[in-house]
């Protein structure tokens, strides 16, 4: 979760500021970005893993499901098979790169559905005020908050144990995560000096909303994005992993976690694997985060 | 205040009415019933049937839902439609289980958090302080049930120091209680942290430091306490966060807490069990949220006036 300042030690006091103007803000955020290695490390990763969960599948060297005895056990870097194989000797690269795009979807792909739902009800609860901000407001305050393990426990309960249930709760929690921070921000610009000059020279409200409002408040909203694709990832891999996620033998990277736990002594790789690929994912997710804070913050500048 | 108060619990009310009649409409037109955790799988239909029809099961759902207000009204919670072993019962027991597991963690979260994130941001920049943050964040970016698997494998499997899991022994209490506080202890490192540096930018620290007060007093007296109060009040938060992460870890540990039951209880469709804990759940949640904001509301009057 990201509540913590600054990480980053004071960047030294000869930034280029004229240079960095006339590069336009963008620009300077990536510039920023690429010298805080951490968040460029971060990032790096996630590229990785976005490539990995995307094509990874597709180029994948067997069926994720299909067993050979023959192969059972059999650790990384064997003939064949680059990452091993699991007890009934399914390839565990196979199995991984589809668990990736599982994460992918649930964590990336809600994320991102969920910033937009979030963004534009923030919006316009706040700028709007009145009784459309009451109605949002009093329901952010009570999806905000919720134990998202919880609410997905009960919609497996609900709906059946399923991925479904799990994408259900990331998305209905995260929406209010990302509207309650929005509408905070354009609470605030909305009284802003460029906005009262936007709307003094007659443009209508959706533009002065979407054209000067709104880019404003993507910074927060991108850095909340990094921690939520996290979150997202690690619940998903967590309910799948006490079985009320992703059933077998789709191979989640929980279920992999899940299925390997009783031979941990005998083939330690079979739970090394997934579980490596999901801290390096949630940790540079999180650095990034840090990084991403960092740079757009102009608090910070 | 009052005002205030008697608002925010109304709205708390209509969320938990809403709230139990999902749950009791979501649980019982999920597929699956009961019969199958009790009767075998090769039971005949007139058999399935007939059990259904001694649980009441074959009641349209709203006059089940009567039927379950009006023994509620009259003090009777139900049982267990697999064990029968009545829910005061099960609360009693499995209630004791996550209560003391749940106080053990919040012990370890603010035991490690409050002084490592203090001296973190006492010793800013420095070895220390980046040693503590290397250490948070990867508590963070760890997910607990991975956390769960590490620590089994080396204190019970490899070392043979402490139990894999089970009930109720003090020696079974350590990894479950520290998996469970991991991520928190970590959360609260940071805050702690940054909630410190915000502090010690203050002009009144300047005041102490240039009046010769001790930087010891000044740093962990003065600033400490002041740092506290961001972090009281997201403690509501992080005890909702801990009901939902024990469902993970009272799982993998199977410690008979309220999460390990009401995951069993789904998963065999014992819908009163299922119904009553995940309102229990809900409520002790949606209550910590309420007092956090009460609590909040007291402390920062502009609050209560937005």
């Amino acid at each position: 979760m990201a509540i913590a300042s600054s990480e980053a030690p004071a960047l030294p006091g000869s930034l280029p500021a004229r240079r960095a103007i006339d590069a336009g803000p963008l620009a300077t955020a990536w510039r920023r970005l690429a010298r805080n290695r951490l968040a460029l490390l971060g990032s790096l990763v996630a590229v990785a893993y976005i490539l990995l969960g995307i094509l990874g599948p597709i180029f994948a060297p067997y069926d994720y499901a299909k067993q050979s005895l023959l192969q059972a056990n059999l650790p990384p870097l064997s003939e064949g098979h680059l990452l091993g194989t699991d007890q009934v000797g399914r390839d565990l690269y196979s199995r991984l790169v589809t668990g990736i795009r599982i994460s992918l979807i649930v964590g990336f792909g809600i994320t991102a559905i969920s910033m937009v739902v979030g963004t534009a009800a923030g919006a316009i609860a706040g700028y709007r005020r009145g009784w459309t901000d009451t109605v949002i407001s009093a329901i952010v305050e009570f999806t905000w908050g919720f134990p998202l393990i919880l609410l997905a426990v009960l919609f497996a309960g609900t709906l059946g144990p399923g991925l479904t249930a799990t994408i259900l709760a990331v998305g209905l929690i995260n929406w209010a995560g990302f509207a309650r921070v929005v509408r905070g921000e354009v609470l605030g610009l909305r009284e802003a000096e460029f906005v009262e000059a936007a709307r003094a020279s007659g443009l209508n409200e959706p533009r002065i909303l979407f054209r000067h409002v709104l880019p404003n408040v993507l910074a927060p909203a991108l850095v909340m994005a990094s921690y939520y694709v996290a979150l997202g990832i690690i619940v998903e891999a967590g309910l799948s992993f006490i079985g009320m996620g992703a059933q077998p033998p789709l191979p989640s990277l929980g279920v992999m976690i899940a299925e390997g736990r009783n031979y941990m002594l005998q083939s330690h790789w079979v739970t090394t694997v997934p579980g490596v690929a999901i801290v390096a994912v949630v940790l540079g997710l999180n650095l990034l985060g840090d990084g991403l804070r960092d740079v757009l913050d102009p608090r910070l500048k | 205040m009052g005002a205030y108060v008697l608002r925010r619990g109304l709205r708390t009310a209509i969320v938990l009415v809403v709230a139990s009649i999902a749950v009791f409409y979501g649980l019982r037109i999920a597929p699956g019933d009961p019969t199958g955790g009790v009767l075998s799988p090769t039971a005949l239909q007139e058999v399935r049937d007939a059990y259904r029809q001694r649980l009441g099961l074959d009641e349209p759902i709203w006059v089940q839902y009567g039927i379950y207000l009006k023994n509620l009204a009259q003090g009777d919670l139900g049982s267990s439609l697999i064990t029968g072993k009545s829910i005061p019962e099960l609360l009693g027991f499995y209630g004791r289980n996550s209560l003391v597991l749940g106080l053990a963690a919040t012990a370890i979260i603010y035991a490690v958090g409050l002084p490592l994130g203090a001296l973190a941001a006492a010793r800013r920049n420095t070895a220390v302080d980046q040693a503590i943050t290397g250490v948070s964040i990867a508590g963070m970016g760890v997910p607990n049930f991975w956390l769960a698997l590490l620590l089994i494998y080396l204190f019970a499997s490899r070392l043979h120091w402490l139990p894999s899991g089970g009930c109720c022994a003090p020696r079974q209490l350590v990894l479950p209680a520290v998996v469970l506080a991991a991520e928190g202890a970590a959360v609260t490192i940071r805050m702690t942290r940054s909630s410190m540096l915000e502090q010690l930018g203050q002009d009144y620290v300047r005041t102490h430091r240039a009046k010769g007060l001790a930087e010891s007093v000044v740093v962990y007296g003065r600033v400490f306490r002041n740092a506290l109060n961001p972090i009281i009040s997201l403690a509501g938060l992080r005890l909702g966060w801990l009901v939902g992460y024990a469902l993970i870890v009272e799982t993998i540990f199977q410690w008979p807490g309220l999460g390990y039951l009401l995951v069993d209880a789904i998963l065999r469709r014992d819908y009163p069990v299922a119904q009553f804990f995940s309102l229990l759940l809900v409520t002790v949640v949606v209550v910590a949220n309420l007092l956090a904001d009460v609590a909040y509301g007291i402390a920062d009057p502009r609050i209560r006036h937005a």
